[in-house]
């Protein structure tokens, strides 16, 4: 009796399995993963003998399988509670909050950034006002924790501080703290950066101090980060909040990436991407090579040019108030040599400010 | 397709079931048939010509030795057999190796040919190759029926990865088997015993080997933990591969012979070989060693006898050198043994032989798995504590921590222990089996979705 049940259990599981693949609608992206999921593969004589066709469809069966959130929790809860492992797929969690290992630590490529921003400065900024600032990672507020691998984090300041020369370094690491980051997403909260603007404003000789008062708080949940797909585990949702002012809702975003149609990619919070993939895409529609925001309600006429990553995304409204004009240079999608075109270096304020992940896997900056 | 795909598991293999358990006795095979040239063709499919062609070849020189039997004629159709499918591993498989050696040796440059292995030709073509000798020497009458020796040939269970299973095994069955829930229900355990061993355990420590080479921070105990965990690998992607090729011929009414027997708590290299890829070792004492005169002939001959087939071990797992040091180096030490230290193994207490076993297989799998002797040398040295570098360090406790359960696991599991907890248990627990398989395979999905596709480790043999 116990082979039939065997038996029956066995042809069931694997037949349901096959019929719910088969009538399960096609999905074209994955909302846990942010990532687009495979296509059916295009099926011809060639594809079919070349290989091809088997190892796509293979790629594509493992995207759109019935249950594919629920059987990665499976294998997420094993390699933790069965083989207590310290990460599945390089995410860990420590007391609720979710963290991506950021190791080994490529000094080679905090060389590379510092020659790189070099470079640009001898190219574009000489005589102008040039500042520097590198945001921790999550992964730095729990480096004194024994368990996990950790990059070297005052080795990695020491280079650029000893390599970057002409420009002036903020030190914000002093100013974060683990809670000033979203649980389940790689991004600090925009409503826990007054420090962060303050200690940017001081040595930027800014006239204002970040005054929280002078924000209308907008929430959105439950924001979903990054971090909570990979991590396919049940973690509680964060809430987001993005601060906003007449100044930031009167200024007028120039994005690159979209055509002069698109009107909600001509806000600083693109609200239509709070129901997308990413929620963190309601600052400054996510990420795009170039955006230039105009302050109308600032006639100084001075300018900021921010080198960023996207964390300057949800900090860059934050700084609008000083300025009639910040550019926003993503050098993970335009090419440095490219600048010329684009900018008229003159005698703006200009901030590098990457996080330590970005100085970490510097290749990726054009 | 590889068993621990999605492709395979749910679509190919509950199709083929249906297909299979709802046609007829006599067509059975045809289905069977069908799927395992199916099987092949969606990872090999120009090599799926190759492979019938193989068949088409060995089903006409056993025809052919069997009408000419106890003449000149039959020996020649088996030295042409055996030329033909050596000739096709030699150009399939050793054509580059070759080429290198001889550009090489007389300071020429001959440009490499492009040729890409094919999936399994080393198993299939020495199952061909141990029919038609089996014909020939009278062992087994020829298949008259050219889709029975195709079916031998390609069944899709053992088609890609072993065991290498001899046509007299099942010669029987490929004409009548019989089916039973009892024979399903084991097939299943075995198939989800082998799939857990190959996707939870053998793919996640394979990768202690990669973090090993790649590190910035070697260690002494960062090479230990790769050798071992390379070590454990090899074993349950093989021997996992080796339990479900066995479970789903069960499932289908065929039975496989064991291909590995807890290797690991072997206390010589002898022993160690006994119990490690069963069917290949048998292979080359049957087709190999006992025709060359085995043990049977002068002490001079015997050693060569004995380096020959180490030679075509080594060589058969890969064109490369570090595979052939592997062979022959395990030659060396048989022979060790078979004069003298086999004898002084068995006075020494167990626990000494043990290790002097297992060191001589992790070490010998450092070499097989490396890229170059020069690799495997390097490799070795950092194990011994001669490369100037540190005991130990923190990447390497890291990892030493995060997989000392999954270590210790695969250490418990590589002996027999489990099988007797498991047998010492199995009346409280018999109303859960089903549900521990069905947890067991839902397991071993998450891992497979989860990660990349990843193909097994002997397919590149």
């Amino acid at each position: 009796m116990k082979n039939k049940i065997i038996t029956f259990t066995f042809l069931i599981y694997l037949i349901s399995i096959l019929i719910l693949n088969i009538a399960a609608p096609e999905k074209n992206v994955s909302e846990s993963e942010r990532r687009k999921l495979a296509e059916f593969p295009p099926l011809s004589a060639e594809t079919l003998f070349n290989e091809d066709f088997f190892d796509k469809l293979e790629k594509y069966e493992l995207d759109q399988m019935v249950f594919r959130d629920g059987f990665r929790t499976v294998k997420a809860i094993t390699e933790f509670s069965v083989f207590n492992k310290y990460d599945n797929n390089d995410i860990f969690i420590e007391n609720g909050c979710v963290f991506k290992m950021e190791y080994p630590y490529n000094q080679k490529s905090v060389y590379n950034l510092s020659k790189k921003m070099n470079e640009i400065y001898d190219t574009y900024l000489k005589g102008m006002n040039v500042y520097y600032s590198i945001i921790p990672d999550k992964n730095y507020f729990i480096k004194d924790n024994d368990k996990h691998l950790f990059i070297d984090y005052k080795d990695m300041i020491s280079i650029l501080n000893a390599e970057i020369t002409d420009m002036e370094y903020i030190d914000v690491f002093n100013c974060l703290s683990l809670d000033d980051y979203y649980r389940t997403d790689i991004h600090w909260k925009q409503e826990s950066l007054g420090k962060v603007v303050d200690a940017l404003g001081n040595k930027m000789h800014l006239p204002n101090d970040f005054n929280d008062d002078a924000y209308v708080k907008k929430t959105f949940s439950p924001f979903y980060g990054s971090f909570y797909g990979q991590a396919a585990l049940p973690v509680n949702p964060d809430v987001l909040t993005y601060l906003t002012n007449d100044a930031i809702e009167n200024a007028v975003v120039d994005n690159y990436e979209y055509t002069g149609d698109d009107k909600s990619s001509q806000k600083v919070y693109d609200t239509d991407k709070l129901m997308g993939i990413d929620s963190y895409d309601v600052f400054l529609s996510g990420a795009t090579p170039f955006i230039e925001i105009e302050n109308p309600q600032n006639n100084s006429g001075k300018e900021l040019i921010i080198f960023r990553d996207s964390f300057a995304s949800s900090l860059a409204p934050l700084l609008l108030s000083e300025y009639s004009k910040i550019t926003l240079i993503d050098l993970r999608y335009v090419n440095s040599k490219m600048l010329g075109e684009l900018v008229n270096f003159d005698n703006q304020d200009v901030l590098f400010l990457y996080n330590t992940t970005v100085v970490n896997n510097s290749n990726i900056l054009k | 397709m590889v068993f621990s795909s999605i492709t395979f598991l749910y679509f190919f293999l509950p199709i083929v079931l249906v297909l299979y358990f709802i046609t007829p006795h006599k067509f059975k095979n045809y289905i069977l048939l069908l799927a395992s040239l199916f099987f092949y063709f969606c990872g090999e499919p120009k090599y799926t010509f190759l492979l019938i062609a193989s068949i088409a070849v060995n089903y006409l020189h056993g025809i052919l030795i069997e009408r000419h039997r106890d003449t000149k004629a039959a020996k020649g159709f088996v030295v042409s057999a055996v030329i033909i499918n050596l000739l096709l591993l030699g150009i399939f498989k050793y054509s580059n190796f070759f080429i290198s050696n001889i550009s090489h040796m007389f300071n020429i440059d001959i440009k490499f040919v492009e040729i890409a292995l094919p999936i399994g030709i080393s198993f299939y073509t020495f199952q061909a190759m141990s029919y038609v000798i089996d014909v020939y020497t009278g062992e087994v009458k020829a298949q008259k029926n050219v889709l029975n020796l195709a079916l031998y040939i390609s069944l899709f269970p053992q088609l890609v990865a072993g065991p290498i299973v001899r046509y007299k095994t099942i010669k029987d069955e490929l004409i009548k088997r019989d089916h039973s829930f009892d024979d399903f229900a084991y097939g299943v355990k075995r198939f989800v015993i082998g799939l857990s061993k190959k996707v939870l355990l053998a793919n996640s420590l394979g990768e202690l080997w990669k973090f090993a080479i790649y590190t910035e921070q070697p260690s002494v105990l960062f090479y230990w933990l790769g050798a071992i965990g390379f070590t454990l690998q090899i074993y349950f992607d093989f021997s996992g591969y080796s339990d479900m090729a066995i479970g789903l011929g069960r499932i289908f009414g065929f039975h496989f012979l064991e291909n590995f027997n807890y290797p690991y708590i072997s206390k010589s290299i002898t022993e160690f070989w006994r119990r490690w890829h069963i069917s290949l070792g048998t292979w080359f004492r049957d087709y190999l060693y006992i025709p060359l005169g085995g043990n049977r002939t002068t002490k001079f001959k015997w050693l060569c006898n004995i380096f020959i087939v180490w030679f075509c071990t080594g060589f058969w797992h890969g064109a490369a050198w570090n595979f052939i040091i592997w062979g022959v180096g395990f030659g060396v030490i048989l022979v060790a043994e078979k004069l003298f230290l086999l004898k002084f193994l068995e006075k020494i207490p167990s626990v000494f032989s043990h290790i002097y076993t297992l060191m001589i297989i992790i070490f010998g799998f450092v070499i097989f798995n490396s890229s170059s002797i020069t690799d495997a040398i390097q490799y070795m040295k950092g194990m011994l504590n001669l490369l100037s570098i540190p005991i130990f360090s923190r990447e390497a406790l890291y990892y030493l921590g995060s997989y000392k359960i999954l270590i210790t696991l695969a250490i418990l599991c590589s002996t027999p222990i489990p099988l007797r907890v498991a047998r010492k248990i199995a009346q409280k627990i018999n109303n859960f089996e089903p549900i521990i398989y069905i947890a067991l395979l839902t397991v071993a999905t998450g891992f497979i979705i989860d990660s990349s596709f990843n193909p097994f480790i002997y397919f590149r043999f």
